[in-house]
């Protein structure tokens, strides 16, 4: 059995609207692939179990930390990273956590974005609640998320 | 004035590196990949006391792909680190003294074959019994981990006469014993970098906090010059103190050398939290007397902080936390003595408010406990003992007058939180309420008798910006914008106009490290160092080709302006255009000191900031949980220079700081961590923060005050933990004295106060 996984066969998926061929392990992660083989490191590596958000990304229109996601669940999926999020100009939500100061070290900053996109993508009016909820995998060292939720009253109109 | 985003109007500026930021195209320097790069891992100790026997490389050497294993026996130079004592082993040869400790690093192609290589070295330990009780540490027939023993250092401060004779003149004392946490920094990017290597040396991409010092250390580990080894160090996905020290650097340089390849290493989480630096735990023992008019007279400390395995800053930290023991008080009769132990466990060094919260947690407790003794409210017990505007610093030296203290005394009991007591809800029976504050002062720079030299320097380059440059990092603290708003004040140019170069050993004048809330400071007093002479050189120049008179020329957007009493200034010259036509392009240098205060006493500050918390608590009586539902702080640090970074600074170190309170540990059984990642180390998520959170920014300085703003960086993390301690109580009746706080304590002080509260009540059985 490990040995057909380490074979590794070719999968395909759309990353970012563009079709991706790749020969990797079947256990090669998610965030491995963005980061190592496509080198779309927005999407960041920080605590590979699942806890604290950085890696973030849409699959298949559900959000889930890319260090989870192996690469066996791949096949067809549609992934969309940071990189996809302004590909014209600048999403609100990016223009947001300028304007609120919801970022410092930047290191969270495009997990929480692509959170808050998951969450307004299905919700576009949620709750204090639900924005809470929906950002409660995502961590932030640096701004005490203050500032991120200042980003979410200026989307909400809801700014002093 | 209350900070905030309306407020601040058009000095609300999104982040000079904000749009790369959000977008996710900024590159950190964990991120970068060179052509044939390598992947290394390092291999670390089993145990966390133990003799290495042998160590046997020749199995990993044998695997494919694999490109160098270096051990002790391939370091050219010196096989230790540390910023102020190399104590640190790079690579251990015959013992390894804490369970992060490296014996060896491997290159291969890929992570995966690194890693399947490092299971390979085979390591023979006779495992020893670990020394994890710093108290046992210190006893005389403990193995000594360190050729002269395991006290790192030792700190005393005395003032006044016999403190025990104070004591007897005392009308209320109160003794207690406090611990604090080994708390984590948590930086959302571990550890990691590329060390290239070329023809003349080496380039390496790493974050740290002080560039020139890696170029230092790497200089003697590595024999090389340091002119040969550029540090790229810029920007940092967090640090808050964490990645000052060396961490990968050396190995991903070594095997660069080694290899002739690039040659990266990213830590897991696991690996960061086993290797990596955290803060200090202390045991503070605290004996505290005052009269029956509340005058404080005696205060006896004893400070006990675990160093780890190696020193790092240590000794520094122990005299930072020796230095504030008394706090903003004024106390006749003190004796602090503070010993910093090696032991087993891992290594301790500096991390935001540098053994400030420590004690201040245990200073601003005896504070509220004696005023309870009194039956006086601790806010007249402050008052009685606070320090005045003119008075020395804590250690009796001389400081730069502050009426800092009373500042924020004066503001934070204006907290709306601490007007009335919040309401219990009937439908919460069992969810008690309580609010408290704290005070605290906290040293900015490096302080007396340590080298803390700064420098910058400006110029107008070829495209026609006014080039400011300085040798400190972006760690996420906002210090680009802030360097942005003090030149676009200071020149009333443009942001455009601008070009700011920090972070590259290559490019920039030594400025020291970006650490002690000293860089906001030394950038203020570096630019108006060099503001005039910068100008006359350009305005010569301008004058000469315009015939406009020197005295009417500024600078403003875009050039250099005449300026008109009526208003109509025209711009005389762009920037562009003087850099194109003149002969010299002026630069202009600067190098100057953190100012230190006259006293030779070892670590003493001159330049302080004050921070006020004031904290709601409620607390479920039924699991012992405690939810901080309010949080407000009033700082005095001088002129705010960067509202927005002002503000997220003194957020993020509340919530930091409400970690440290509540539930960061970075626990140890026999030297080993239990808590190995965020899935058992818990920081604080956006559901556990305040309902609401206030900062209020205290911004007069004194008249003739000419040091400027000082930094905010740690300010906001210092008072709150004694904040919330006091609301606890104020909720429970009880005083915490260990933090983290445990629920079961909490628990059982509540559900018991509700209980006899309730007497009649709902658990009496009979509410009518």
């Amino acid at each position: 059995m490990k040995e057909q996984l380490q074979a590794g066969k070719t999968i395909r998926f759309n990353v970012n609207g563009s079709s991706v061929d790749l020969s990797v392990p079947a256990t090669y992660r998610l965030v491995d692939i963005l980061r190592k083989e496509l080198n779309l490191t927005g999407t960041k590596i920080s605590c590979e179990v699942g806890r604290c958000g950085a890696c973030s990304v849409i699959l298949n229109g559900k959000l889930v930390n890319s260090c989870l996601v192996m690469a066996y669940q791949l096949e067809d999926a549609v992934v969309q990273t940071i990189e996809s999020v302004s590909a014209d100009a600048l999403h609100p939500i990016q223009e947001a956590f300028l304007q609120g100061g919801a970022l410092q070290c930047g290191y969270c900053t495009p997990g929480m974005i692509m959170a808050l996109k998951s969450l307004l993508e299905r919700e576009s009016q949620p709750t204090k609640e639900e924005v809470l909820q929906g950002l409660s995998g995502n961590l932030c060292r640096c701004t005490g998320y203050e500032g991120i939720l200042r980003a979410v009253d200026i989307l909400a109109n809801k700014a002093e | 004035m209350r900070l905030t985003r309306a407020g601040s109007r058009n000095r609300w500026k999104a982040r000079r590196d904000g749009i790369q930021k959000v977008t996710g195209e900024l590159k950190y320097l964990s991120d970068m990949s060179f052509p044939n790069m390598l992947y290394g891992t390092v291999l670390r100790s089993e145990y966390a006391f133990a003799k290495i026997n042998s160590i046997d490389t020749s199995e990993a050497e044998k695997l494919p792909g694999v490109s160098a294993v270096l051990t002790s026996k391939d370091i050219p130079g010196l096989n230790g680190f540390g910023i102020v004592i190399q104590d640190q082993p790079v690579f251990c040869e015959d013992t390894v003294r804490y369970v992060g400790d490296a014996i060896a690093a491997v290159a291969a192609e890929t992570q995966e074959i690194a890693e399947k290589a490092a299971a390979l070295i085979k390591v023979e330990y006779t495992p020893l019994q670990p020394i994890t009780d710093p108290e046992v540490s210190l006893l005389a027939k403990t193995p000594k981990l360190h050729e002269n023993g395991n006290l790192l250092h030792n700190a005393f401060y005395k003032q006044g006469a016999d403190v025990e004779e104070a004591f007897a003149n005392c009308a209320c004392i109160v003794e207690e014993v406090y611990y604090t946490p080994r708390q984590m920094h948590a930086y959302m990017e571990t550890e990691g970098g590329v060390a290239v290597p070329h023809e003349d040396g080496l380039t390496l991409y790493a974050p740290t906090q002080h560039g020139f010092k890696d170029q230092l250390q790497l200089s003697r580990i590595l024999n090389m010059p340091e002119s040969d080894i550029r540090v790229i160090s810029s920007p940092i996905g967090g640090s808050f103190g964490g990645k000052d020290e060396l961490n990968i650097q050396p190995f991903i340089c070594l095997l660069a050398r080694a290899t002739g390849k690039p040659v990266k290493i990213h830590q897991s989480r696991r690996t960061s939290v086993k290797a990596g630096l955290k803060r200090h735990p202390m045991k503070i023992t605290m004996k505290t007397g005052a009269d029956k008019d509340g005058n404080l007279l005696a205060h006896k400390v004893r400070i006990l902080a675990d160093t780890g395995a190696y020193a790092t800053l240590g000794p520094a930290v122990l005299d930072f936390a020796v230095e504030h023991s008394t706090g903003p008080y004024r106390i006749k009769h003190v004796e602090v003595e503070g010993y910093s132990v090696y032991t087993n466990n891992g290594v301790a060094g500096e991390f935001r408010g540098f053994g400030g919260n420590q004690v201040t947690f245990a200073l601003e407790s005896q504070i509220e406990k004696l005023a309870e003794m009194l039956n006086i409210s601790s806010t007249a017990l402050r008052r009685k003992n606070l320090r005045k505007t003119a008075d020395p610093g804590p250690v009796n030296q001389q400081i730069v007058p502050t009426a800092g203290a009373e500042q924020v005394l004066d503001e934070i009991l204006k907290s709306p939180i601490l007007q009335d007591k919040p309401p219990n809800n009937e439908s919460q029976p069992f969810i008690l309420k309580g609010k408290g504050y704290s005070i605290t002062m906290h040293g900015g720079g490096l302080g007396y008798g340590r080298s803390d030299p700064s420098g910058a320097r400006l110029s107008l380059n070829e495209k026609g910006k006014l080039e400011i440059s300085f040798g400190f990092e972006e760690c996420g603290q906002g210090l680009l914008s802030t360097i942005e708003m003090i030149m676009t004040e200071s020149f009333a140019c443009s942001a455009d106009d601008v070009e700011i170069t920090i972070g590259d050993t290559a490019k920039v004048p030594h400025s020291g490290s970006s650490t002690a809330s000293r860089a906001t400071n030394m950038v203020w007093t570096g630019i108006n160092k060099m503001k005039g002479s910068w100008c006359d050189k350009v305005y010569s120049f301008v004058s000469q080709q315009s015939g406009v008179p020197l005295e009417v020329l500024k600078t403003g957007h875009g050039g250099i302006w005449e300026y008109q009493e009526n208003g109509n200034s025209a711009l005389v010259m762009t920037y562009k255009e003087v850099a194109d036509k003149i002969s010299e392009l002026p630069v202009v240098t600067a190098s100057y000191h953190f100012p230190t205060t006259p006293e030779s006493i070892d670590g003493g500050h001159f330049l302080y900031s004050f921070a006020g918390a004031a904290a709601e608590v409620e607390i479920d009586a039924l699991t012992g949980r405690v939810y901080v539902s309010k949080l407000d702080h009033a700082i005095a640090a001088g002129p705010v220079v960067n509202p927005m970074g002002y503000l997220g600074q003194i957020e993020g170190g509340g919530s930091m700081a409400l970690g440290f309170t509540l539930m960061e540990d970075a626990v140890m059984d026999n030297g080993k961590y239990m808590t190995e990642n965020f899935d058992s180390y818990l920081i604080p998520t956006i559901l556990d923060i305040p309902k609401s959170t206030n900062v209020s920014a205290i911004e007069e300085l004194e008249d003739g005050d000419e040091y400027g703003p000082r930094g905010v960086g740690e300010i906001g993390t210092v008072a709150v933990a004694p904040a919330i301690v006091a609301a606890i109580h104020d909720a429970t009746g009880h005083w915490v004295n260990k933090l983290p706080i445990c629920p079961e304590e909490i628990m059982e002080f509540a559900f018991t106060k509700i209980s006899k509260e309730n007497q009649n009540g709902w658990l009496g059985g009979d509410k009518g």
